[in-house]
């Protein structure tokens, strides 16, 4: 054991991740600020509310030892599904932009359970995974690991939130990659995926049909999985928000239109840009160069926690340090690639950037639980 | 445990691998849309944030030739909806999308406009059919009534809440300080019409709901009265509100016109004309209905009044005209009201064209003041079986050339027709051109017609399915000698020809615009008189027929019409006969004889003869073209 202070800091504190959190934390504060200037005068207060109310689980899960968390898969499971159920439960949800995704006690809006979840859902997987010790091929083991998948897809499609769910399975698939899915399952859950995916809008439009009402996936999502199709579909409707931010994006150019200054964002042309259009406010006012930083400062972020996730001594830790990682990565994906349509839009924040306590706060517990993994890992 | 830790650094830099290649590809998709496309979104961009509305210029106004305005703009209040208020534009955009099951409901429409379309006295589907026109620029507030009363307006004031997005301005709308007085000559404005906006000049910047002269003085000179709009930039909110002005041209009002119109002579003429119908009734001609009465300076060309019976009320082309209204602007029961006779209409100029015959049988020696012909009533020299009639049946006797332009002697323009035929050389025809018949002469008013001089060409060609009416016979030059036949002209045409008998010979452009005012950083600009056409005739041969026409109100046909008139007047009478209808009544003149300044000619459809029905109209336009007492005279007159 290393006695110097430094060195014993360094046991403890993955210099790194701490350093790229902070600094992403910085940047969010200053595009959220920019992003809210005509709004109420709160909305700043809020933001750093969030990010110290985000400080509580973040210190939580960096003295508790991830370990203890292997044993609690039966407990866990109960909160995972309480969590994603309770927005269901009549006099605790609040709908908002057409997915009951909010609690709400006696009318208070408290924080977004589906976030939170994550977290969860990361820790149970792990257990899951970690189970079969690098190795899953027997379709028995696969059938056994799918099932808390499932599990968690069909509560949160129940909100219905579709971003949401496809951040579980990113989660889900990042973990089996490292956990030791075999290739060829890879192959070929993700040829079911998109049969089913396919099937779904087919079968729903069918059923709408045959109901006379919206059934099964609402009109919404539809439009939003077909305006990214084909973006020119309803320029007024779906297709106008995607249309907006592009513009908005593209308009920033090489330097952007400054802080604050873009007029885009400005005049209301972009739709949520305060949360999850937060990627659009920084292309029009800070340009490339903005975005460039933005990726540059994600790529650190992620490289930091990959090393982490090697650091760790049992494969446990590693695995929950990959489902960060995959959590992570494709929230950014799927954030930033909807504002420049490559992907279908979603309700899905962009990690430390987007406006938003429930997000701040899971965000800053998922890095709580990558500093559990990289100070034990030397063990006991 | 060693194999599977070794898996496992493979499986990190697999998902590394992945985390980087995502972040690439987002890296070169943004390089692509802001670095290489960033200058047409930056355009786009601009776009969103920046409307254009354009600022009508107020339009110039007209004036008649002593400066006495003849239509000029009025502020009317007009109430328009807002097409930015939140729950306008709501509807608005359901109505525009692709869904057409999302459009607004009458119901949710009668909502929203109900109380506003009572108190304006429509259907709310109406007040709707104007708010969503997608014809009209996108901000440009919807002007659903105009020339609203003050009552209303006011309520809208007092109950402003009831009532948002709703807005009172002050627009300016065409006027007629003179009511109907020249209407034709003026013309009408209107919304510019789909064809004619698609026709407009790009760079005149013409926008759909736009007033536009439609006929006559106000389509003419369109571009001179429209003025340049100016156009103000706002910039707006994703709601399309605006926030701020971005910068603003102010429109340039256009210019006013004067022209040669009198008003006082063109209110006599109107009244004359109006009261050569009436006369036409009494003497038993009830079919009279319509007419043209126009004077023009035998110097310059200019139209000093050009009246056309029946006619119409500009004004009512201020508002939405109704269905029935235009059709019975445009029926033929109601004689077409909108169309000005003056130039629009082409008739036999019958014996007020033997003035032409005369100059040319004069010029080409055919004849000569003292000639004496005889007539008998009945003329036979193209055969037994090809007689023609004077309109005297019972004869003139012996009559000289003179006496018979005075008398109107058919017999005697026989004979010299007769002549023109048997010589082959078509010098009638000639001479009819030179004073500018069978040809546009070029008024700045749109629809001027032709008229026909007809020829052996034009005969064989016209009949060209019929080769055997396609001689050129005797008859027709003899008829087209005593002004009938196929020979054809406007009651313009007439005037400038008794114009150039009286000014020495030169068939001067009739032109309504005197002088263009100057406007704003613009130059006036004045007319300067033109010639159309040189009469091919002799000081002497121009003397002679002067005499003539001065007998003509002195000891011939229309003696009785200018009994007692101060001023001496050299014109014709005329009747002509129509197939199928009763006499057409004309009288053409210039004066004063000794040195002519006015050309006059006055056509009464089926009001009957020249000399008892068109004169007496003429000799009213005289005086007060002289400063006379302006009287109604009642004469009799069989001649045609």
């Amino acid at each position: 054991m290393d006695k110097t202070p430094y060195r014993r800091f360094r046991n403890v504190v993955n210099l790194p991740l701490v350093v790229w959190t902070i600094a992403l934390l910085i940047y969010g504060t200053i595009m959220v600020s920019s992003a809210t200037t005509g709004m109420s005068s709160g909305m700043l207060r809020r933001q750093l509310i969030g990010i110290a109310l985000g400080l509580v689980p973040l210190g939580a899960a960096w003295l508790l030892d991830y370990k203890l968390l292997k044993h609690w898969t039966g407990p866990l499971l109960v909160a995972l599904s309480i969590l994603l159920i309770s927005p269901r439960i009549p006099g605790l949800g609040y709908e908002v932009g057409g997915a009951t995704s909010w609690l709400q006690v006696f009318g208070v809006r408290l924080f977004q359970p589906s976030e939170p979840a994550k977290l969860i859902f990361i820790a149970v997987m792990a257990a899951a995974v970690a189970d079969f010790k690098g190795r899953i091929d027997k379709p028995r083991d696969v059938i056994r690991v799918l099932s808390y998948v499932a599990l968690a897809l069909v509560l949160i499609l129940l909100q219905p939130d579709l971003g949401t769910g496809l951040v579980f399975v990113a989660i889900a698939g990042g973990m089996l990659l490292v956990g030791g899915l075999k290739a060829r399952w890879f192959l070929v859950l993700g040829l079911a995926a998109a049969l089913a995916l396919g099937g779904v809008v087919l079968v729903d439009s069918a059923l709408d049909n045959m109901a006379g009402s919206d059934v099964a996936l609402k009109d919404y999502q539809k439009d939003r999985l077909l305006v990214f199709i084909d973006n020119t579909r309803a320029p007024q409707g779906a297709g106008y928000n995607l249309a907006q931010s592009k513009i908005a994006i593209g308009s920033g150019g090489i330097s952007g239109k400054g802080l604050a200054a873009g007029t885009q964002s400005n005049l209301h042309f972009l739709p949520e840009r305060h949360t999850d259009f937060i990627f659009a406010v920084l292309g029009e006012e800070l340009g490339f160069t903005g975005a460039l930083m933005l990726l540059g400062l994600y790529l650190a972020l992620l490289m930091s926690a990959l090393a982490i996730a090697t650091s760790s001594r049992d494969l446990y830790g590693a695995l929950i340090c990959a489902g960060i990682i995959s959590m992570w990565a494709f929230q950014i994906l799927e954030n930033i690639g909807m504002t420049i349509g490559m992907m279908p839009i979603t309700g899905i924040p962009l990690p430390f950037m987007s406006f938003g306590s429930s997000a701040m706060v899971t965000n800053l517990g998922a890095v709580g639980m990558l500093l559990s993994v990289w100070s034990r890992r030397y063990g006991t | 445990m060693s194999t599977y830790r070794e898996d496992l650094k493979s499986r990190f830099a697999a998902l590394g691998l992945v985390v980087i290649v995502m972040l690439a590809v987002l890296l070169v998709r943004l390089w692509t849309m802001q670095v290489l496309s960033g200058e047409s979104y930056a355009a786009q961009a601009e776009n969103n944030r920046v409307r254009e509305i354009s600022l009508d210029a107020p339009r110039g106004s007209i004036y008649d030739r002593n400066g006495v305005p003849l239509v000029v703009n009025r502020a009317a209040l007009a109430v328009s909806v807002d097409p930015s208020e939140d729950t306008v534009r709501l509807l608005l955009i359901r109505s525009q999308n692709e869904d057409t099951d999302d459009d607004p409901t009458k119901r949710e429409i009668e909502e929203r406009f109900g109380a506003l379309s009572e108190l304006l006295g429509m259907t709310s589907s109406e007040v709707w059919a104007k708010v969503s026109d997608v014809r009209v620029e996108a901000l440009r507030p919807r002007v659903v009534a105009v020339d609203v009363p003050i009552g209303i307006v006011s309520q809208l004031a007092e109950r402003q809440t009831e009532f948002p997005g709703i807005e009172v301005d002050e627009i300016a709308v065409r006027e007629y300080p003179q009511g109907q007085l020249a209407a034709h000559l003026l013309g009408y404005t209107g919304e510019i019409s789909e064809e004619q906006l698609a026709g407009s000049d790009k760079n005149a910047g013409y926008e759909f709901g736009e007033i536009v002269g439609k006929t006559g003085v106000e389509a003419q000179y369109e571009n001179v009265l429209q003025g340049d709009k100016g156009w103000r930039r706002i910039e707006v909110n994703a709601s399309g509100k605006a926030q701020r002005v971005v910068n603003e041209q102010p429109p340039v009002p256009g210019r006013s016109v004067k022209l040669s119109i009198d008003i006082e002579v063109q209110r006599v003429a109107e009244k004359a004309l109006a009261d050569a119908i009436t006369e036409a009734h009494r003497q038993d001609f009830p079919n009279a209905k319509a007419g043209a009465a126009v004077v023009l300076d035998v110097k310059t060309g200019e139209v000093i009044a050009m009246a056309s019976a029946p006619t119409y009320d500009p004004s009512i082309f201020l508002g939405p005209i109704s269905t029935v209204t235009w059709e019975k602007l445009t029926d033929k029961a109601s004689e077409y009201p909108l169309n000005n006779r003056v130039i629009m209409a082409a008739y036999p100029p019958a014996s007020t064209f033997k003035a032409v015959t005369g100059l040319a049988g004069l010029e080409y020696g055919v004849t000569y003041e003292n000639k004496t012909y005889t007539c008998k009533g009945k003329w036979t020299e193209m055969g037994e079986q090809w007689p023609k009639w004077c309109w005297k049946h019972t004869g003139h006797g012996t009559i000289s050339f003179r006496t018979g332009v005075a008398q109107s002697c058919d017999v005697v323009f026989y004979e010299i027709g007769y002549e023109f035929y048997k010589r082959k050389k078509e010098e009638l025809q000639t001479m009819a051109r030179s004073f500018g018949f069978g040809a546009k002469l070029g008024i700045d008013l749109s629809g001027e017609v032709k008229g026909r001089v007809p020829d052996a060409a034009w005969k064989s060609e016209f009949n060209a399915d019929y080769p055997e009416y396609q001689m050129w016979l005797p008859g027709d030059t003899v008829n087209m000698a005593i002004g009938q036949g196929d020979l054809l002209a406007s009651p313009l045409q007439m005037a400038a020809a008794y114009g150039a008998i009286g000014n020495g010979g030169t068939v001067m452009t009739p032109h309504v615009m005197l002088e263009i005012l100057p406007g704003i950083g613009e130059d006036g600009k004045t007319y300067e008189p033109t010639v159309a056409a040189k009469a091919d005739v002799s000081e002497t041969s121009l003397a002679v027929m002067k005499r003539a026409l001065v007998d003509v109100t002195t000891k011939g046909t229309a003696l009785a019409v200018f009994r007692g008139f101060d001023v001496t007047v050299a014109g014709k009478t005329g009747t002509a006969q129509v197939a199928g209808k009763d006499d057409y009544a004309w009288f053409t003149a210039f004066a004063p004889a000794s040195d002519p300044q006015y050309a006059v000619a006055v056509v009464v459809e089926e009001g009957g003869h020249g000399g008892s029905v068109a004169g007496p109209a003429a000799r009213q336009i005289l005086a007060q073209l002289f400063g006379l007492k302006v009287e109604q005279v009642h004469a009799t007159d069989e001649s045609r």
